[in-house]
């Protein structure tokens, strides 16, 4: 029973079916804006935990790539008209070719040396954007016509399915792709690094390519995400899109569900998001979410260090011990 | 000589006029300029030094990176602002009731938190973020947004010296910051505390076996760098202004000095520290002011391409 309660056949084809229906059903702009802003939230820790959680090295400057994103699909948008919703997926290549440069040079550093090049690598893409005023029109940001297809706008009471649909093929893809690495002799490799990078390469690996390319992979997600985002909210600015604080964000979700799963930082981030918006919600915009969510962060780390799908997973494991034992002794 | 009350630092306008030169963006300054930037950077970089010397200690001792540093800036920067603002109290005397307070805080952080990791090596980044964020989020709440400053009589003096002006903040912001660096110094190489420190940084279970306590000694460590905090804190809040998100732009400057100067190396955070300054405040001249902090970053980038390790830092096989 508890096997197949913990198994994909259920909950694969029955969280589908519910995200879905999701917006036929809620026709709560403000439910419909949460369930998108969680998608997104799963997309980028499940992307992150690419790098982050297979092999090992926390980036917390993923939110450069995301904003890379951003820009790039706004100014295509603004400058040749090309639609977000297509454009994204080839944007994103650029992407994750500058996060190929980046990552060769910032994956020389280990441990927390790493951690720090990248959040400098995050207000290095800020600043840039910032100054670049010519093209990036500064910190006064780049606006993006209103949602809509051809000549077609949107109307407002159905301006967020596209996103909520176009966000759930990433979501999925996404979980594909995490999955496939997974799978494959490359991620194998990965969490060979991740467990001891020097014994990695004695045994053949080539662990400066692998994390490079790990660094690419989740880069590519990142872009994309970023790109629907610039066009969900119409609406980007420096200050706002190339934020430590989303870089944090998605790192925390990842390990509240269980970082280096598959499943974890879904899991994170249908728990996070939806608790974040109702704190805000609850106390309003003031800082008071920010203490809660770094309290929330302090207990689970302290408590949980290994998140919740791996310690739910050890629970089982030992269940299944002790019934295997019983019925051995009877 | 005391001068009147001129702007602390030379403004973008004010620099054009000793300008020579100027080549697109990039601007030629005077060798009059030039050494006026110089004597800025220095003096800037030596506040910087001072800021990430306890973070770079922290590292040594413990291999904890202490993300929450920057948090613990603007606590420092806070507590000064409210003893001036209630009390009237000079932010260089406040120092000495607010770092107390603060290695009170450090040492209670270290000893019921981060001491109950597993790896801290691997975990510590995230726990003391969570931390920075939780101090953020606090510090908000209870100080708002606004931007604030402490602006004692003498903030807005310059002195002139041989034609150099020297803000008279910034030139105490750096002795304070060279006192502090000489203190530490004299702890770590003259106490009993400062050599188990320093056995504790060499070999943290020979150290044990020898009979250091090593849980006390962190404890300790950690107290005194976020002491160095206070210190950093309350020559923030007289030299730039603040509010509580301002932590992770510090956080991310003083990370970024002693990545550059090679993790826990204190002659390694002082160079660095003086390096970017300078660095920081020659791109103020040469390109414009909006472009300087992007240097920092470049440099830091730059750098770890030919020496991962850091400027003194030493090749040690860390796991990732």
């Amino acid at each position: 029973m508890m096997r197949l309660l913990l198994s994909n056949r259920i909950w694969l084809p029955l969280g589908l079916a519910i995200l879905l229906a999701y917006p036929l059903v809620q026709r709560s702009q403000y439910y419909q804006h949460v369930m998108i802003m969680t998608m997104m939230a799963a997309v980028l820790s499940s992307s992150w935990n690419i790098i982050g959680g297979y092999a090992g090295y926390t980036s917390l400057g993923h939110a450069a790539f995301f904003g890379l994103g951003g820009y790039l699909v706004a100014l295509a948008h603004n400058h040749f008209d090309w639609h977000p919703f297509i454009s994204t997926w080839f944007l994103a290549v650029i992407v994750m070719t500058v996060a190929l440069i980046l990552g060769w040079i910032s994956l020389r550093t280990h441990g927390s040396a790493f951690v720090v090049v990248t959040i400098a690598m995050v207000f290095i893409f800020r600043l840039v954007a910032l100054n670049l005023s010519s093209i990036t029109n500064g910190a006064r940001g780049l606006t993006q016509p209103r949602p809509g297809w051809g000549d077609v706008q949107w109307s407002p009471d159905f301006i967020k399915v596209p996103f909520h649909y176009m966000m759930l093929v990433l979501l999925c893809l996404t979980i594909f792709a995490s999955w496939r690495i997974r799978q494959s002799k490359f991620g194998l490799g990965l969490i060979a690094i991740r467990e001891d990078e020097g014994k990695a390469e004695a045994v053949g690996i080539n662990t400066m390519l692998y994390k490079v390319l790990a660094f690419g992979f989740s880069a590519y997600f990142m872009g994309v995400a970023g790109g629907i985002y610039s066009y969900f909210f119409t609406y980007i600015d420096p200050q706002f899109i190339f934020d430590v604080f989303t870089g944090v964000t998605m790192v925390l979700i990842a390990i509240l569900g269980g970082r280096g799963t598959l499943w974890g930082p879904v899991l994170g981030a249908f728990i996070m998001e939806p608790l974040g918006n109702w704190v805000i919600g609850t106390f309003g915009g003031t800082q008071i979410h920010l203490a809660v969510f770094g309290g929330i962060l302090l207990v689970v780390m302290l408590f949980m260090p290994q998140g919740i799908l791996p310690t739910i997973s050890n629970v089982v494991k030992q269940r299944e011990k002790a019934r295997v034992a019983n019925a051995v002794s009877q | 000589m005391l001068g009147q009350a001129v702007l602390p630092a030379l403004t973008q306008r004010q620099s054009l006029l000793f300008c020579q030169r100027s080549f697109g963006i990039v601007t030629l300054p005077s060798t009059h300029l030039l050494i006026q930037t110089v004597i800025l950077g220095m003096l800037v970089g030596g506040v910087y030094a001072l800021m990430s010397s306890g973070l770079t200690l922290i590292f040594g001792v413990m291999r904890v990176i202490n993300v929450a540093h920057g948090a613990f800036l603007i606590l420092g920067a806070y507590c000064t602002y409210w003893l001036f603002q209630i009390a009237g109290l000079d932010p260089l005397i406040s120092i000495a009731l607010t770092a107390p307070v603060l290695f009170l805080l450090g040492w209670l952080v270290q000893r019921y938190v981060l001491s109950r990791l597993d790896n801290p090596e691997r975990s510590s980044v995230l726990i003391t973020f969570a931390l920075a964020i939780t101090m953020e989020g606090l510090m908000g709440t209870f100080w708002k947004t606004t931007l604030r400053s402490v602006k004692p009589e003498y903030a807005s003096q310059v002195i002139e010296f041989a034609t150099y002006r020297f803000p008279v903040t910034r030139l105490i912001g750096f002795s304070a910051a060279i006192l502090v660096l000489l203190m530490l110094y004299i702890i770590l190489q003259r106490t009993n505390l400062g050599r188990a420190i320093r056995a504790t940084i060499q070999d943290r279970n020979a150290a044990q076996l020898v009979g250091v306590n090593v849980q006390a000694v962190s404890a300790m460590t950690f107290g005194i760098g976020i002491a160095t905090a206070a210190a950093g804190g309350s020559l923030l809040s007289m030299i730039y202004s603040f509010n509580a998100s301002s932590q992770t732009d510090w956080i991310t400057r003083i990370l970024s000095v002693i990545v550059l100067g090679g993790m826990g190396s204190l002659p390694g955070a002082l160079v660095a520290a003086l390096i970017l300054g300078m660095m920081e405040q020659l791109t103020a001249v040469v390109v414009t002011l909006y472009w300087s902090p992007i240097v920092f970053y470049l440099f830091l980038f730059l750098t770890l391409i030919f020496r991962p390790q850091g400027l003194m830092g030493e090749i040690t096989r860390e796991k990732a």
